[in-house]
């Protein structure tokens, strides 16, 4: 297989069905010491874990199916949410919440017609998991801290159905699924309540574009209703993202990019929340080298006596205001297991810096929470993985490969 | 343990200088603990008391800052956290207190590096703590649920978010209601009026008009969203309850780029106040027939705290003064006939301010959020002066608490009411104060709410007084407590 080709591949997910005939396993989870300042209060906060413990099985069920299941335990390992910087959502805010334990739980159609649509490629994906708008979920990229971007440029956790079509390097993707963002780890999809189908009143489209090998281009749109509120009580969010990413790869290394810009829009307008991403990753030999900015608007609420808490459901639809959150990260990693083995280990050091900033009106302010506008999170820990990074969570069917990782 | 060191270095050197003087035996400059709060108190057995264990240590007056402070319960058998703690810049030291196992007196002793004496507390476990009663509780759709009620004439309009107004018989209705037994009546969804995320109904107010004799009019407040301190909306609605069974609505009034908030009435004269956020406070003309939009109605407009730095809570008329809580500026007394503001400087604006409640010549105000890091963990309280102008007195603070969101004084003046949220297991609920001394009032009872109530809202419904509370979700219902035996 050609370079170009392989490059192709990683980066559209279209490795031959073939290649996924067994049970692929991957195992993985990160052994970290994490140091927060400012911490809310204007203290420093210091803690460890273990984070982002998964467990990926999936398996081809004959020549055009494949089930997945991803176990996630962070619901038993953080179940107080990690010290993040700008970290918010489903109720954490300056930590990463939890995410719920099935974390992906799919059947994958990924060429429906087989050779009767000629170069056509229809798939149809099934279950919970990610619904098909944005970028790659944070797991799978180079970091340990989650961008603050998170809910804003991926809708995860979601009982989905998507239907893909695919022809040579253009895939569209269009999903239903249910708009309501789980309140807890053990929280399934709310698919009807009481009369109401909650499944089916949010939908996102997504179009992917390959022009060269290792170059993917992505839009997409989404409306989801009322995330934060499971009844369906709150607010619709209408939201749009589009990326451009670069992969490949050879004996010596990779090289990985991806430069994204997401709005989400909340109440009809009232909130519009923006982030502007870049990073990039260079893997030369066993060294990792990482570099990542954003510059995310974040919303801010009333915090309860856990100050990492905010009121889910709210209360009412008001906010305090919004931050900026503009945030530099450096990441540094050395593979220590032996080139080859299905063992990774993969210790590393990781430092954001950054700097919040009040925009528009509102009674949120930096210094009034932090008693301070500047961030420096600092972090080391070591990567422990078994059979490989984690798939590209979020790319399923059509576009799924079992090595379609940066 | 630097700071230990440093804290015995300086109490050393203080016993040197001493030893200059007199008495070196008993120097008259040696440190003194004493007791500052949190005494006296009592719970069920195995629960935390609800005030902070609170010592002083001072040297002739003057604080003693980071000595060491060291708790031992001594009789009791209860628990106290932290064993030791550290004096701050007034020279305090705090601790919360668990009470023993057994019903019975529990006793915490406190001393301090290098201070003469002891300060001791008592606590009593009890098994009968003071609680309001509660006696019933309503499930709200959790369409956010339920975030006031307003009671008149054994009928409650409950403000249910979007799932509307819903009308219960608590004992004025044909149904047969009471305070132990609402009857649903009705509901009704009013308008969302183009503003974003729906009816979003948050308060109530049925207006009997002395005048016409008519009790034809509710009006509803919409609480559409907003940005805190700066921008809001959401429109005034009227609704024609004349029929309690079958609603409609008939008007609306919209003050352009805010959005209404409490209101109150002056029934009498047929005019409606409200508290429009940044729209500050509005006077309404409500008499005769109300239709369509009620904008040329508006008779007078206000800004406590000037245009474009207002964001005001809530309006209470007292004794010919219109007051207004706001919530970045304070407390203010207005003018109920020109809205002009009688005390124009910002007053006490530590805490964000929520809601209001005046009695006689004291009134009260909640606090809200956290600002400058401090929790909106207090009520203010305000000595009102000629002209209605209030002088803050105190703030009694409640502690645990993240909100006090709600006030209300019964119509005897006996008993002060307030609602937590935001707050712990020690604050988050309702909380009953006796106004024996209406400018220090004393907790009477406490009845904890885990997701925190939003309000509370006190009727006295054929002879015995309840409050009507609103608790948050993610299980909203309306609580309705019986806190009669309270008054005695």
């Amino acid at each position: 297989m050609t370079r170009a080709v392989c490059a192709l591949l990683l980066s559209m997910g279209a490795a031959p069905l073939a290649a996924q005939q067994s049970f692929n396993v991957i195992a993985r989870g990160i052994v970290t010491v994490r140091h927060a300042d400012p911490a809310p209060g204007g203290a420093t906060d210091t803690e460890a874990y273990l984070t982002q413990p998964t467990l990926s099985l999936s398996r081809a069920l004959g020549s055009r199916l494949v089930a997945r299941f991803t176990l996630n335990l962070e619901s038993a390992t953080i179940a107080g949410g990690e010290l993040a910087p700008g970290a918010w959502g489903e109720g954490f805010v300056d930590r990463r919440h939890p995410h719920t334990t099935v974390h992906e739980l799919l059947l994958e159609a990924r060429d429906i017609l087989g050779d009767i649509d000629g170069d056509w490629r229809l798939g149809l994906v099934a279950g919970k998991g990610f619904a098909p708008f944005g970028t790659d979920d944070p797991m799978s990229r180079p970091f340990l801290s989650y961008p603050v971007n998170h809910h804003l440029a991926q809708v995860l956790e979601r009982a989905v159905l998507i239907g893909q079509v695919r022809r040579g390097p253009v895939t569209l993707e269009a999903a239903l699924f249910n708009g309501d963002e789980p309140e807890s780890p053990g929280q399934w999809p709310l698919i009807r309540n009481d009369s109401v189908w909650r499944f089916g009143d949010s939908w996102s489209l997504r179009a992917l574009v390959v022009p060269l090998a290792g170059l993917e281009l992505q839009g997409s749109i989404a409306s989801v209703h009322s995330p934060e509120h499971r009844q369906g009580g709150g607010g619709g969010h209408d939201k749009v993202s589009v990326s451009a990413r670069w992969q490949d790869g050879n004996d010596r290394g990779s090289r990985y990019a991806l430069v994204e810009w997401a709005q989400s829009s909340e109440l009809e307008g009232t909130f519009k929340l923006e982030t502007l991403l870049a990073e990039a990753a260079l893997v030369r030999g066993r060294w990792h080298v990482s570099a990542r900015y954003e510059s995310t608007l974040r919303p801010e609420e009333e915090r309860l006596a856990d100050p990492y808490k905010t009121h889910r459901p709210h209360i009412e639809n008001s906010i305090l205001g919004t931050l900026r959150w503009n945030l530099a990260t450096l990441r540094l990693a050395a593979e220590l297991a032996p080139r080859g083995s299905k063992a990774g280990i993969l210790p590393f050091v990781e430092v954001t810096g950054g700097h919040i900033a009040r925009v528009g009106s509102g009674i949120a302010d930096a210094i009034d929470i932090y008693g301070t506008d500047r961030v420096r999170h600092f972090s080391v820990g070591v990567v422990i993985e078994w059979q490989g990074r984690n798939h590209r969570m979020g790319r399923y069917g059509v576009l799924t490969s079992h090595e379609s990782h940066h | 343990m630097i700071r230990k060191l440093l804290v015995v270095a300086a109490v050393g050197s203080s016993h040197l200088l001493a030893g200059c003087g007199s008495d070196p035996v008993n120097p008259p400059d040696t440190p003194t603990i004493v007791v500052l709060g949190g005494n006296n108190q009592q719970g069920e057995p195995g629960t935390q008391v609800s005030q902070l264990l609170r010592v002083r240590v001072h040297e002739g007056g003057l604080p003693v800052v980071g000595v060491e402070v060291t708790w031992e319960v001594v009789a009791g058998g209860g628990t106290v956290e932290p064993l030791s703690s550290i004096t701050d810049a007034q020279g305090d030291a705090t601790a919360r207190y668990t009470l023993g196992a057994t019903v019975g007196v529990n006793t915490i002793r406190v001393s301090a590096a290098g201070a003469s004496g002891v300060a001791t507390f008592t606590a009593t476990a009890t098994n009968s703590p003071a609680k309001a009663q509660l006696v019933a509780e309503v499930s709200i759709p959790a369409n956010y649920g339920i975030h006031d009620t307003h009671v008149r004439d054994g009928i409650a309009f409950v403000a249910a978010w979007n799932s509307g107004i819903w009308i219960y018989d608590v004992g004025g209705g044909d149904l047969g209601g009471s305070p132990e037994s609402p009857k649903k009546i009705s509901q009704y969804v009013t308008s969302a009026n183009g503003v974003p995320g729906g009816a979003q109904v948050h308060n109530s107010w049925w207006f009997h008009n002395p005048v016409s004799g008519s009790k034809r009019y509710l009006f509803v407040g919409q609480e559409g969203p907003g940005v805190i301190g700066a921008t809001s909306s959401g429109d005034l609605h009227v609704v024609d309850v004349s029929d309690l069974a079958n609603p409609v609505e008939v008007a609306f009034l919209r003050v352009p780029s805010a959005g209404v908030h409490n209101f109150w009435m002056d029934e009498a004269n047929q005019v409606l106040y409200a508290a429009w956020y940044n729209g500050g406070v509005v006077a309404v003309d409500v008499s005769g027939t109300l239709t369509g939009d009620l904008s040329s109605r508006i008779i007078a407009q206000s800004f406590p705290g000037g245009e474009g730095a207002s964001f005001t809570w809530g309006v209470m008329l007292s004794n010919g003064t219109l007051y207004a809580a706001d919530m970045v500026q304070g407390f203010f007394a207005l003018d109920p006939t020109t809205l002009q503001i009688r005390n124009p400087a910002p007053n006490v604006t530590n805490r964000y301010t929520s809601d209001l409640w005046v009695h006689g010549n004291v009134g009260y105000t909640g606090t809200w959020g956290t600002r400058g890091g401090i929790r909106g963990n207090a009520i203010n309280i305000w000595q009102l002066g000629g002209n209605g102008v209030p002088t803050f007195v105190r703030s009694h603070e409640i502690p645990g608490a993240g909100t006090v969101s709600d006030i209300a004084v019964t119509p005897d003046g006996k008993l002060l009411v307030a609602t937590v949220e935001n707050g712990n297991t020690v604050s988050n609920g309702l909380h009953v104060f006796k106004r024996s001394d209406p400018l220090a009032p004393l907790s009477a009872a406490f009845s904890y709410v885990s997701s925190g109530l939003h309000t509370g809202e006190v009727a006295v419904i054929n002879g015995r007084t309840y409050v009507f509370g609103a608790r948050n979700p993610p299980a909203p219902s309306l609580m309705i407590f019986d806190i009669t035996r309270l008054l005695d």
